[in-house]
């Protein structure tokens, strides 16, 4: 039966192009907003790495105010910090801080491979604020603060990344490529391993990230205190603590946030062109489902003498049914067929830059939803059909 | 072969009900031709899609091979015409879509058979009707005389004991309808029963008897003399009839 449907459609397919190509179409929109989905999904099920409860983000804006003595005001702001009652620990950070939508990135190597690695730079107590627990290793202490020590901490993307299924504490790695020149004093030993560290949140790939600890001149480069106040710590601190610091940073400006609220900011950035995407192609599945159903009405009120005919030769009303979910099926099949060839360049191509099994999920999970799509449109239509009584269909013609 | 009892029909909208059928009473045996003849309206398609399992009567009985199909689920009645019977009408109802030989293989289809043994059997079918030459055309690329010979083949690929014509030479022109009528007439020498309903007094008197109806009543069922088949157990019942006609050709 299945033979004989094929060979029915085939020959109907110049009746049903449009058909075929509405479902072409469909299926790659589908396709496209699947990956997404499935690709958001999977980013969300890994851990971000960090706590972001009761975390507040002060943002400092030196202006004009030279590096040199950056530095020097955010060491006396967080020690100003860590006098309140009310806060726990605090930490001061890169400007690509978690949230924040800033990101720093570069070429990291072990003499061997070579990654893209986002780059951080931080402080003794990050580990303690954030609650970032330390796999292997231990987190930076006093003795990685002299100048001569280059310690870097390093997260389990990274490590797997450089270093595969080998131990990574004591080994050293530095910026650039594998085949670039690089001095004694370039390399960095890791001395602990975190596991993820999502900065962008929950949606975020669990992209390879390493610490430097923050001395030095360096400590210019972190503007960011990242705050963990007790729970139920209100906006009048939040008052008296700007204040307060204002008058340390005199011409500064602070910019105070709550991590929670900047993660829901972040999520959203994700969430609303998936959601947007999501609601077209939904219209676009029910205009092609409003479609398949009057094409399939049409096409049961045309071939009435086939279907009594059908009936005369053997075809039982239930038979009827199927073989019209069958035809649409075979239209389906030959529709996904076509985007098939397109949707696996995909996954052959690496295109984006998504892992493979990502785009295989999205086609399986487009093709199952497609013949859903295409049973339920035909369900009802190939019901009416399978009643219609064969006398009178067969008396029609 | 089939046994007709006190059969009544009645069509009924909400506010008319028509009579197609009143009272038939009608046994045909296995090897019978039997033709049905009557004016246009008076209950002939009614009685053959009765007769066919197509359609239910609103009263009496329909056995087939002696068995009463009225207990029979839309299942078993679509085994038994599948089976037992084979169709032919007017308007040839061949697919356009499909090419002859997968025209004819369809009533194959309702069945638990291979795609080469399915195959073979069409073949086989369109070889006895002299189509073999034209497997893999497509209906619109046919004469009439060629779509009904088709339909022909289709309705003997399952090997039915009985054959059910619905005016198979009304669309056709007399030489054509000659040439249908002799596979017909050679078919029911291999055995096969056939029903079929005509206008054409002259292929109806080519057939071993002839049920007349008039506005959905019996009002005749004679033998007709002389023709093949003559000789045969029901020959010896009433309605003697009309004349001498030649005997059926060959394939």
């Amino acid at each position: 039966m299945l033979t004989h449907l094929f060979k029915l459609m085939w020959n109907k397919k110049r009746t049903h192009t449009l058909l075929i190509v509405e479902i072409i179409a469909s299926f790659l929109v589908l396709f496209g907003v699947t990956s997404l989905i499935v690709f958001n999904l999977r980013n969300y099920q890994e851990p971000i790495g960090f706590a972001y409860e009761n975390v507040w983000t002060l943002n400092f804006n030196a202006r004009d105010q030279p590096d040199s003595t950056v530095g020097e005001v955010m060491q006396r702001v967080k020690e100003r910090i860590q006098t309140y009652p009310q806060v726990e620990s605090t930490t001061l950070f890169s400007s690509n801080a978690p949230y924040t939508m800033n990101m720093s990135n570069g070429d990291v190597t072990n003499g061997n491979a070579r990654t893209l690695s986002n780059q951080y730079r931080t402080d003794l107590d990050m580990a303690k604020t954030l609650n970032v627990p330390v796999l292997e290793g231990r987190w930076f202490n006093k003795s990685d603060e002299s100048a001569d020590v280059r310690t870097m901490v390093i997260n389990t993307p990274l490590k797997e990344a450089l270093f595969g299924d080998e131990p990574a504490l004591g080994k050293q790695i530095t910026f650039g490529g594998p085949g670039d020149k690089h001095k004694k004093e370039d390399y960095f030993t890791i001395v602990g391993v975190i596991g993820n560290f999502k900065t962008q949140g929950e949606y975020m790939t669990n992209a390879p990230g390493l610490f430097q600890l923050n001395k030095g001149e360096a400590r210019s480069y972190t503007r960011t205190a990242l705050i963990k106040v007790k729970p139920g710590t209100d906006a009048s601190f939040e008052a008296q603590l700007t204040k307060d610091l204002g008058m340390l940073t005199k011409d500064w400006n602070i910019e105070v946030s709550y991590m929670e609220n900047q993660r829901q900011s972040t999520h959203n950035i994700t969430l609303v062109p998936v959601t947007i995407f999501l609601i077209i192609s939904g219209f676009l599945l029910i205009n092609v489902a409003l479609g398949l159903f009057g094409v399939l009405n049409v096409s049961i009120t045309k071939r009435r003498s086939e279907i009594g005919l059908r009936r005369a030769l053997g075809a039982t009303g239930n038979g009827i049914s199927k073989q019209f979910v069958g035809e649409i099926w075979v239209l389906a099949t030959f529709g996904l067929l076509i985007g098939l060839l397109f949707a696996v360049q995909f996954p052959l191509m690496n295109v984006f830059d998504l892992k493979a099994d990502v785009y295989i999920t999205a086609i399986v999970l487009s093709v199952v939803v497609i013949y859903l799509i295409v049973t339920l449109c035909a369900v009802f239509p190939s019901r009416q059909a399978a009643e219609i009584q064969p006398a009178v269909a067969l008396h029609e013609e | 072969m089939i046994t007709l009892q006190n059969i009544e029909k009645v069509y009924r909208t909400s506010s008319i009900e028509t009579l197609a059928l009143n009272n038939i009473n009608i046994n045909i045996r296995k090897g019978e031709f039997v033709s049905i003849m009557g004016p246009s309206g008076c209950g002939k398609s009614t009685l053959l899609n009765i007769m066919g399992l197509l359609d239910e009567p609103s009263k009496g009985s329909v056995a087939i091979a002696g068995q009463p199909v009225k207990s029979y689920r839309d299942k078993e009645l679509a085994a038994l015409r599948n089976q037992k019977i084979g169709f032919i009408f007017q308007s040839f109802h061949l697919i356009n879509d499909l090419s002859v030989l997968d025209n004819v293989e369809i009533p194959l289809l309702y069945r638990p058979a291979n795609g080469k043994s399915r195959l073979d059997h069409a073949k086989e079918a369109l070889e006895k009707v002299g189509l073999s030459n034209r497997m893999k055309h497509f209906p619109r690329q046919l004469s009439g005389g060629q779509k009904q010979r088709v339909a022909i083949a289709r309705a003997i690929v399952g090997n039915p004991e009985i054959i059910l014509a619905d005016e198979p030479t009304g669309n056709l022109d007399s030489a054509m309808g000659n040439e249908i009528m002799s596979i017909l007439q050679s078919l029911n020498d291999d055995g096969a029963t056939i029903i079929m309903v005509t206008h054409d007094e002259s292929m109806a008197k080519k057939t071993h008897r002839l049920i007349r109806l008039f506005d959905g009543t019996q009002v005749g069922d004679s033998l007709l003399q002389g023709v093949a088949g003559a000789g045969r157990e029901w020959q010896g019942a009433s309605m003697p009839s009309v004349q001498t006609l030649p005997s059926t050709p060959k394939l």
